[in-house]
């Protein structure tokens, strides 16, 4: 067990350059936007050469480069992620007040994705002729832009056939689970679509090598039934190596969950992105990615650990 | 176990069928909204003022009209009535006579004193307000009575009458406070109006509720609850309009409209706008502009009617200056540009720009060729930038079209680097012009963006709005108007009207053509019975 | 590992083929497209499909096949050229990854790790509003977004192939650095690239169509596939053929670079789409 927390903590310890590398590469970015972050006062005429000054001096706007980075990295980790331009609020305040809406959408939809994966993955490595055809709708599925999914499916569920509301978390009022549910299928479906695709494929493969393993033809001889093979042995071994896909793709989750919200205006962090995009609110867009891109190390790092904790071969080791 | 699935879904989708549709009532009114506001403070916010102007109520308002109607004010101050006051040292004094009876809903008696509080925050400006406008020209305020404001202007200022438009701040709960930190006040403003915030949910929606006493009388509002929810996403909101999701869409872009028209639950309502559609010509930039031939020459070449009645669907109608119909300095007798391509050519010629091997007119070794840009994200306005292009390339002039977002094109204007510029201004609805034309108003200074430089009509500006008395300001206006025609500094195309998609059942409802926005008489509307 | 079943590589040559005849089609738009790409014609606009115009027409009575056949020179001049930009940066440091180990194989391999763990599409989507690409630059922004997946995998494959005799050999023999990289390492993983180029070009023509969709990718009035569709999304529900035909063409051709690319020799992982 030692040998896990070891690992763990060297995994760590590997994400800091990391994440400095990722902080560096956003805060050039953000500076490299024509005018600055300041930009956003020559919209206002009223905003005099002096205003821009004090605010230049103000947001430390005047200091070389690396000193700016420096300060703004400092004061990043430290919790101060500096205020909004176009609301003035703090931007933690507003990312964190959105990210229930987002844990939710993504929750779920990872739930769903998990399951039809499963499901898909198990018929298909049962039924030859089902394999064929899941195979081709995976790679279709993989294939569909997102939100041309999300808009055919909203004119045809919602505008078309009214089953379902074309967009928000809730209607207003509607604190029954039902309306709550109705809000999510259709986001839900199209953030999960993808995923369900690539990640059936996924363990169709591990679980067509694990069959071919010694002790699946063992249990074969044994007389075990085709199902409890296919369900128990080689499921369970091909299980773990999942669950570790599914962790990995969290970046690609958090690209599907800006688009998907916008498309169906989920009032998450994703639909904040789209918004300070526009409005070009640096503060808001550089602890966006910041904070995503810590998830998705974090999520690695627990993939990485899960992977060398589970594994027979390391935990031998250890 | 897959029918079994289909089944849920048939089943969910069935109950859900009638979850969030109830159709518009006197209990709930819900409103699609393209944004989100940043501050509900009315003198701090960036966009329009629609939510906020259902609960702070300005001393005056302008109507369906545009005419200016008393709110908080008990009249409108003039010349007749005693309420301005021509000093002998050029200044002038506007005296505020204020409606008494009215209360913050707070209980809180409104008085002059508010009046004055929020000409000194203002004058003061020790914090972020949207615009100084007008402000910046008085001294200070006094406050005789209660009742009674006399703000003294610095020198004569013919749109006082809109100085207090967006209300007054409650002296009793800003005093002595930084109004950009008064998170209370700027998410949940004390007003005077038929309505209060009573839950602002942040990216989703803003719930106005009847306010207690209301200085109209009990009976009024008579709708209960307002919901602005946010759908940035036009196709979101009109999809949602359409599935009874939502009730009310202010500003319905025109290309919208016909999807809306087979609505039943549906009722258009259209207004003249107070804007215009134009072609701002940067004649610094690009110095041919600085010719009236090429100026003129370019005016004959768009086919206005036919930009109107195909990419528009015949909803605008053309015009020919800035001042728009609506208003009472609109001057319709001035110099038109029909649609005449020999013409055109002929002017251009005639300015010595002859057509070059390309088909491009070229003069001093140099092409007739310029950028327009304008905002992306509006399809009508990338539709009728790429039309003008191709009439403008039928005379033998070359344009490329360049789109740039809401916020990287404001630097672009503000600093001058652009050739043209296809827009609309917004107007007040008082019809001083200066700042667009002004010699002396080129950026930063005000918006002369055209960088039109011509002496007769700076003097024209500048006395018509030194001028109080209305007869003699139209006048003077009129004259603006005919030579700003004669000048063709900008190319004028179309007024943007203004189209409000609300209930079937609504009444009382009338639109605003100006900043004012529809909800200015939101104390009338009246949902008459509920839909099916 | 698995070979292909014989129905999968006839769904490949099918692929193939197919997107043979779409970059054909896209260098010869000008000649085998019916109407001129900024030819308006404001009389017959918004016209359903017909016989005269196969797929219909736009807001200012544009030929939608024509604009859907110049739109295939700009998305996939994106795909492929930003494909091939992915597969150099990619294989140049997966190659020095894997070559070099110790301390430039740790460094690069956190760098990679670093640009795999940004949300890519957030990323770009920012690169671009603040640069306000062109063609140009936008086929370098997503190319540069889209070289992490090969640099792994090649990585790999360099260090199984320096194991190898012959590689061995060739540096026992004082072959310098570069030479036994370019003579015997690079040839050997070229399959591999291959594939997870090919892979890159649906992810790049996905990313294209994204950025597009929200308004910071290719500008009108010039056509791609994306801003198509970005254009059309208004009339959604009025005129679904702006939208469908755009859609069905990105959605046709990343299908082809995804059977295409879909051998499980590729490694452990499934192509995953950049959307």
């Amino acid at each position: 067990m030692s040998g896990v927390l070891s690992f763990a903590a060297r995994r760590a310890l590997q994400v800091v350059p990391l994440l400095l590398i990722v902080s560096l590469l956003i805060f050039a970015l953000v500076h490299a936007a024509p005018g600055g972050p300041l930009s956003l006062y020559l919209d206002n005429p009223n905003v005099r050469p002096e205003d821009i000054e004090r605010l230049r001096g103000q947001m430390g706007l005047d200091q070389p480069l690396p000193a700016q980075y420096v300060a703004w990295l400092r004061a990043f980790v430290a919790g101060d992620w500096g205020y909004s331009y176009a609301d003035g609020r703090p931007v933690m305040d507003r990312l964190l007040e959105r990210v229930p809406a987002t844990l939710q959408l993504v929750g779920i939809s990872t739930l769903v994705a998990v399951i039809a994966a499963i499901v898909v993955g198990l018929l298909s490595s049962a039924h030859r002729g089902f394999d064929r055809a899941t195979t081709i709708a995976a790679v279709a599925g993989i294939s569909l832009p997102v939100f041309w999914l999300g808009l055919v499916l909203q004119l045809v569920f919602s505008n078309a056939l009214g089953w379902l509301p074309s967009s928000g978390r809730s209607s207003f009022g509607g604190t029954d689970w039902l309306d709550r549910v109705a809000h999510l299928v259709l986001p839900a479906t199209v953030l999960a679509a993808a995923h369900a695709a690539a990640w059936s494929r996924y363990l169709r493969t591990s679980m067509q090598q694990a069959l071919r393993e010694p002790f699946i033809t063992g249990a074969r001889s044994r007389g075990v039934s085709e199902r409890r093979i296919i369900t128990r042995h080689a499921l369970r071994n091909a299980l773990l190596p999942f669950v570790t896909v599914v962790l990995l793709d969290a970046s690609m989750m958090a690209s599907g969950a800006v688009v998907t919200e916008s498309v169906f205006a989920w009032p998450g962090v994703g639909g904040l992105f789209t918004e300070a995009l526009a409005k070009r609110d640096y503060t808001v867009l550089m602890a966006f990615l910041m904070c995503g891109s810590v998830a998705v190390a974090v999520l690695n790092l627990v993939a990485d650990v899960a992977v060398h904790a589970l594994d027979p071969r390391t935990r031998g080791e250890s | 176990m897959k029918r079994l699935l289909w089944g849920a879904a048939l089943a969910l989708a069935a109950c859900s069928k009638g979850a969030g549709r109830t159709g518009a009532s006197n209990d709930l009114l819900i409103v699609g909204y393209d944004r989100e506001p940043d501050t509900m403070n009315r003198y701090a916010t960036h966009i329009l003022e629609d939510i906020q102007s259902c609960v702070i109520e300005g001393l005056v308002t302008t109507d369906e009209r545009m005419d200016a109607i008393p709110v908080l004010a008990a009249e409108l101050p003039s010349l007749a009535n005693g309420g301005v006051v021509l000093r002998p040292d050029g200044g002038m004094d506007v005296i505020w006579k204020l409606r008494p009876g009215v209360t913050w809903h707070d209980g809180h008696s409104h008085t002059s004193a508010d009046v004055k509080f929020t000409a000194d925050a203002m004058i003061k400006g020790d914090w972020k307000p949207e615009s100084t406008d007008g402000f910046d020209r008085i001294s200070s305020v006094e406050t005789p009575d209660s009742l009674t404001a006399v703000v003294h202007y610095k020198e004569v200022y013919a749109p006082y009458l809109m100085q207090f438009l967006r209300g007054t701040l409650p002296k009793h709960l800003l005093e002595g406070r930084d109004i950009d930190k008064a998170t209370d006040y700027n998410r949940s403003p004390m007003g005077t109006g038929p309505y209060r915030v009573a839950e602002w949910k942040t990216g989703e929606y803003v719930l106005l509720e009847k306010a207690p006493n209301y200085w109209r009388g009990t009976e009024t509002p008579k709708i209960n609850r307002i919901l602005f929810r946010f759908l940035s996403n036009t196709t979101t909101r009109i999809n949602q309009l359409k599935a009874g999701e939502v009730h009310l869409v202010p500003l319905v872009p025109w290309d919208k409209v016909r999807e809306l028209k087979a609505v039943p639950s549906v009722r258009l309502n259209q207004v003249l706008g107070n804007g215009y559609e134009h072609v701002t010509l940067n004649q610094r930039h690009f110095p041919p502009f600085a010719d009236l031939r090429v100026r003129r020459a370019l005016a004959h070449a768009i086919d206005r009617e036919l930009l109107v009645r195909t990419i528009l669907d015949g909803l605008v109608t053309t015009v020919n200056g800035p001042i728009q119909p609506l208003s009472w300095a609109y001057e319709p007798k001035v110099a038109t540009y029909a649609f005449d391509p020999a013409k055109a050519k002929a002017l251009l010629d005639d300015a010595g720009w002859t057509i070059g091997a390309d088909g491009i007119r070229m003069k001093g070794g140099r092409p007739l060729s310029f950028t327009i840009i304008t905002q992306a994200g509006f399809a009508i306005r990338e539709n009728v930038a790429q039309a003008l292009q191709k009439q403008f390339k039928d005379i033998g002039v070359a344009t490329q079209v360049k789109l740039l977002d809401g916020t990287s094109i404001s630097p672009v204007w503000f600093s001058g680097e652009f050739d043209a510029m296809l827009h609309w201004w917004q107007q007040g609805a008082d019809p001083e012009i200066t700042t667009f034309f002004a010699a002396d108003k080129i950026p930063p200074a005000g918006r002369n963006i055209d960088y039109l430089d011509d002496a007769q009509l700076t003097k024209l500006l500048y006395a018509s709005d030194r001028t109080v008395d209305r007869a003699q300001r139209r006048e003077l206006l009129r004259q603006v108007q005919i030579r700003v025609a004669e000048l063709v500094p900008e190319l004028f195309l179309y007024n943007t009207s203004k189209i409000d998609a609300v209930p079937a059942t609504l009444t009382g409802f009338k639109g605003n053509p100006s900043n004012a926005g529809p909800f200015w008489n939101v104390h009338e509307w009246n949902l008459t019975s509920a839909e099916p | 590992m698995i070979a292909m079943p014989r129905a999968g590589r006839r769904t490949a040559q099918v692929a193939a083929t197919g997107l043979v005849l779409l970059v054909f089609l896209a260098v010869l738009a000008p000649y085998v497209a019916p109407y001129g790409v900024d030819t308006i014609d404001l009389a017959h606009r918004r016209a359903a499909p017909s016989p005269l115009h196969w797929f219909g027409t736009d807001e200012l009575g544009r030929d939608v096949l024509t604009r859907v056949l110049f739109g295939a020179r700009i998305s996939l001049a994106i795909g492929l050229v930003s494909a091939a930009l992915s597969a150099a940066i990619g294989v140049t440091v997966g190659a020095m990854a894997g070559y070099f180990g110790g301390a430039t194989d740790a460094f690069l391999m956190r760098a990679t790790d670093a640009m795999l763990s940004v949300p890519r599409l957030p990323l770009l989507m920012i690169a671009a509003a603040v640069l306000a690409p062109g063609v140009p630059l936008l086929i370098v922004l997503v190319g540069a977004a889209g070289w992490m997946e090969t640099a792994r995998v090649v990585r790999a494959e360099v260090q199984s192939i320096t194991t190898r005799d012959f590689v061995a050999a060739a540096r026992a023999l004082g072959g310098t650095a570069t030479r036994v990289l370019l003579r015997h390492v690079v040839p050997g993983v070229v399959p591999t690239a291959a594939v997870s180029m090919t892979l890159a070009v649906g992810r790049g023509i996905l990313l294209e169509s994204a950025l597009s969709f929200f308004g910071v990718g290719v500008q009108p009035p010039a056509a791609s596939w994306g801003n198509m569709l970005y254009q059309a999304q208004t009339t959604m529900s009025s005129e679904p053929w702006l939208a469908l035909f755009p859609g069905a063409f990105i959605f046709g051709t990343v299908l082809c670079c995804n059977v295409l690319g879909d051998s499980p020799s590729v490694g452990s992982r499934d192509p995953r789409t950049g959307v």
